[in-house]
């Protein structure tokens, strides 16, 4: 599965002008699966729109997205809800949890969905990323960090062609940040997955394939 | 998915579902038992008209001061007549025939007194009139004129007039067997003739002196030189009386008939009307909670629209996130369809158990109409606000 993205640009940004970009309004770019990317800029550069256009969630732009040579604005509702259930997956920044479920019942709706994992090997994963003792209070009360990490479990319990991360380590300390990121890799390799990272300018020292400034 | 469920049942509101309910719940109690009870009294008022007769309805018109002058003419034109007998509420319709020579009458027994008295007659086929006689037939040869007389005018003879004049009360039966002379007189003097007539029978329905159609035409046809006159009464059947759409046509027609026949077309329309304000309330409670229903899930996606976009991000299809609610609203719909049916037949079998003890038969088990028409409102709920939900949560995805 391969997203090419041509002459994109969102229409919040034909104002503020896009020059310097490395994605916005390129002829071709092309994110393949299997490799991971990283996606550089500050503030108010557009890094969750671009996020959010490839999951469907925004159709103001201009340009094109296709989906292994599907124009993806033909897709309809079934289409959108099978890619996001078996074929992309997102760490939003916003997290979306729900705050009256457990970080286990969070975790859980998403892994119900596909089956993806078995409960052990999800208590494995929330052993690794440090949550395991949290796993059965509700999300609402975890501290941001906290539910930082649930939200990053939560996305791999599906699964995907492309996981989408949206700033998902900002509230990590740098060790949790590296064992996070690590289980994330692992997780894209097994899937044979692709993964596109966003970031702030150089906050995280993360090795990826490719390098985008946005 | 029990995680979906917990999510999105959290935000309802218990007040507004519940009001939502029992008013939709009330309205189909109202509904449905003013239908089942409309459904029996209209039987037992088309059963009673056998009792008030009036499936025979002897209409005329109203008598106006022109006529009594002679210059409006009395009488149903042929066009009138075909324009009743096209109405719907019109089985058969007949007109009266009447005399076009004069006609007179006396006694020639020793034990009555004498007695002579001018006359008319009328007819109509043998299938309008109530009484049924082997004597209610004319032959030429033999020269007798069987009579049907109103019941009322020897009722009037017995208990008023023979009292008050010390003559000697008549039975029945002894009526019939006075000869009376019947004289029929032609045109010009001389031209007569006397027969026999004989009284055969005594009418509830029809108020006029009657002879046999046959006779009357015959009779006609060898004396009568009158002009010919339009018939001044019709005679009517109709298949059900208590169909408000006679009087109110009569009424329109300026046409008059004994009202008193017509007495359980006017229950009918009463009855109508009390049942038709019910089905208006009903109906209106019902639009109400049917609304409550529609605005209290719309509330309960709207406080959930939050959720439902963060459960859409997640995958899920707007489906998946209607099925809650629709699962919530069939509970409520079947908890509404089953109370109230229970209801309205609980309601039915005290109905019938009252109206036994005033000789009134009712039904007492619901009429297979009123499930009819009970799930398939519900079923009408259902779908309107299936679509509500489906519309509601799509417009929160993407």
């Amino acid at each position: 599965m391969t997203i090419r993205l041509e002459k994109l640009i969102p229409i919040p940004l034909l104002e503020q002008g896009t020059s310097g970009s490395g994605v916005w309004d390129q002829e071709a770019i092309q994110f393949e699966r299997g490799k991971h990317y990283l996606v550089e800029a500050p503030s108010g550069k557009g890094k969750t729109t671009l996020l959010s256009i490839l999951y469907g969630l925004r159709k103001d732009y201009q340009g094109w997205v296709f989906l292994d040579q599907q124009d993806v604005t033909s897709f309809g509702w079934k289409r959108w809800s099978i890619l996001r259930k078996k074929h992309f997956s997102f760490i939003f920044q916003g997290l979306e949890l729900f705050d009256s479920l457990t970080a286990r019942e969070n975790i859980e709706l998403k892994n119900a969905i596909t089956g993806h994992h078995s409960s052990s090997q999800i208590e494995e994963m929330a052993g690794e990323l440090g949550i395991k003792p949290f796993l059965d209070r509700k999300a609402g009360i975890l501290s941001f960090g906290q539910q930082q990490r649930v939200a990053i479990l939560r996305a791999m319990c599906q699964p995907f062609d492309f996981l989408f991360a949206d700033e998902c380590f900002s509230h990590i300390d740098s060790h949790n940040r590296e064992i996070a990121f690590d289980l994330l890799q692992r997780e894209c390799r097994r899937q044979g997955a692709g993964m596109i990272l966003t970031s702030l300018n150089n906050m995280e020292n993360l090795q990826t394939d490719v390098r985008l400034r946005l | 998915m029990k995680h979906l469920y917990r999510i999105l049942w959290k935000d309802h509101s218990r007040t507004h579902l519940l009001w939502a309910f029992l008013g939709t719940m009330a309205g189909f109690v109202l509904l449905l038992a003013g239908i089942q009870f409309y459904s029996d009294l209209k039987k037992i008022l088309s059963e009673n008209r056998d009792l008030l007769d009036p499936e025979y309805i002897v209409v005329n018109k109203k008598v106006n001061i022109g006529q009594t002058f002679g210059l409006d003419r009395p009488g149903f034109t042929v066009e009138e007549i075909e324009e009743i007998r096209a109405q719907p509420f019109a089985d058969r319709v007949a007109p009266f025939v009447s005399n076009a020579f004069p006609v007179s009458g006396y006694t020639e027994n020793e034990r009555f007194p004498d007695f002579y008295t001018e006359l008319f007659f009328e007819a109509i086929p043998d299938e309008y009139i109530d009484v049924k006689s082997e004597d209610w037939k004319w032959n030429p040869e033999e020269g007798i004129i069987p009579i049907i007389i109103p019941q009322d005018y020897l009722n009037l003879y017995n208990f008023g007039f023979a009292p008050s004049q010390g003559l000697p009360q008549v039975p029945k039966g002894v009526i019939s067997m006075i000869n009376f002379r019947i004289r029929l007189q032609g045109q010009g003097r001389g031209n007569y003739d006397d027969y026999s007539g004989r009284i055969v029978g005594f009418s509830n329905r029809v108020h006029s002196i009657l002879v046999p159609l046959n006779f009357l035409e015959w009779a006609n046809d060898k004396y009568g030189y009158f002009k010919e006159s339009m018939p001044s009464k019709i005679i009517l059947v109709s298949k059900d009386p208590t169909d408000p759409a006679i009087i109110r046509y009569l009424d329109e027609k300026g046409y008059d008939t004994i009202r008193e026949k017509l007495k359980s077309s006017r229950m009918n329309i009463i009855l109508k009307f009390v049942i038709s304000f019910l089905v208006v309330v009903a109906t209106i409670i019902i639009g109400l909670s049917f609304l409550v229903f529609l605005l209290s899930l719309q509330l309960m996606i709207s406080r959930s629209a939050d959720k439902i976009r963060r459960l859409n991000k997640l995958g899920f299809h707007y489906r998946e996130i209607s099925g809650p609610y629709m699962v919530l609203l069939m509970i409520l719909l079947a908890g509404v369809a089953g109370f109230s049916l229970l209801i309205t037949s609980l309601l039915t079998k005290k109905f019938a158990a009252m109206a036994s003890e005033w000789n009134l038969e009712i039904s007492p088990s619901l009429h297979g109409i009123i499930f009819g028409i009970g799930l398939g409102l519900i079923f009408l709920i259902a779908v309107f606000n299936m679509v509500a939900i489906l519309v509601n949560t799509r417009k929160l995805c993407r």
